[in-house]
């Protein structure tokens, strides 16, 4: 379920999106808020639909909220 | 806490009481070689019936009516504890068809209460393993809900 390349930024935005409670944001992105702590905390990687609606959420792009880092992959061109 | 775990504690407290009232049919059928009678042979089932349909009522309670019951997390983490259970009851079906002709031999027989127990048994283990592996995934229900 985790995925130690992929890091998020969800508690940074929380704070900067008014303080954003944990449950605000579930309530928002439709899941639970354990899942959110989940997340937070790393131990669960979203589904693309639900990092999309957490991006949502906040506002900003998917790519503002989770980075996937991965030393193997070769950047398209 | 949500329904998931609340349901997975539940299977483990009801694990907890039955699996000894198995195990102690077992041990008085093959080790001290008596035979309950009378009601002593059925009292787990009705106990059983009310504990469940109790649970199953508690259960569909929601905490609350705004508040998201299930995700994909918790789908995934049903999905996981499923395939845990299935490949449980694999190894208990065999377990459950061998023992009892090793303990009595090929040509031994049992009474057919004892099939009974036997299912019971698998069930409960099955529900053990299910409920074992959801609070595992969950982190024991503590750790993660900080």
């Amino acid at each position: 379920m985790a995925d130690d390349r992929l890091s998020n930024q969800v508690r940074r935005l929380r704070f900067e999106n008014g303080e954003m409670t944990q449950q605000q944001l579930a309530d928002r992105a439709g899941v639970t808020r354990q899942t959110i702590i989940a997340i937070e905390a790393g131990k669960y990687a979203p589904s693309l639909p639900l990092a999309f609606r957490i991006a949502h959420a906040f506002g900003v792009s998917i790519d503002d909220v989770f980075r996937y880092e991965d030393t193997d992959l070769k950047p398209g061109r | 806490m949500n329904r998931t775990q609340k349901s997975a504690w539940s299977n483990l407290a009801v694990a907890a009481l039955y699996i000894p009232v198995i195990v102690w049919a077992l041990v008085r059928l093959f080790v001290l070689k008596s035979i309950p009678e009378g009601l002593e042979r059925f009292w787990p089932v009705p106990v059983f019936i009310i504990f469940a349909v109790t649970s199953i009522v508690l259960m569909r309670r929601k905490q609350s009516p705004v508040e998201v019951e299930s995700d994909e997390r918790d789908r995934l983490i049903k999905y996981r504890a499923v395939v845990a259970c299935f490949v449980s009851v694999w190894i208990l079906l065999a377990a459950a068809t061998l023992i009892p002709s090793i303990v009595v031999g090929v040509k031994g027989s049992i009474p057919i209460w004892l099939l009974t127990f036997i299912n019971v048994g698998v069930l409960l283990i099955t529900l053990l393993v299910y409920s074992v592996a959801v609070l595992v995934q969950y982190g024991w229900g503590a750790k993660d809900g900080r």
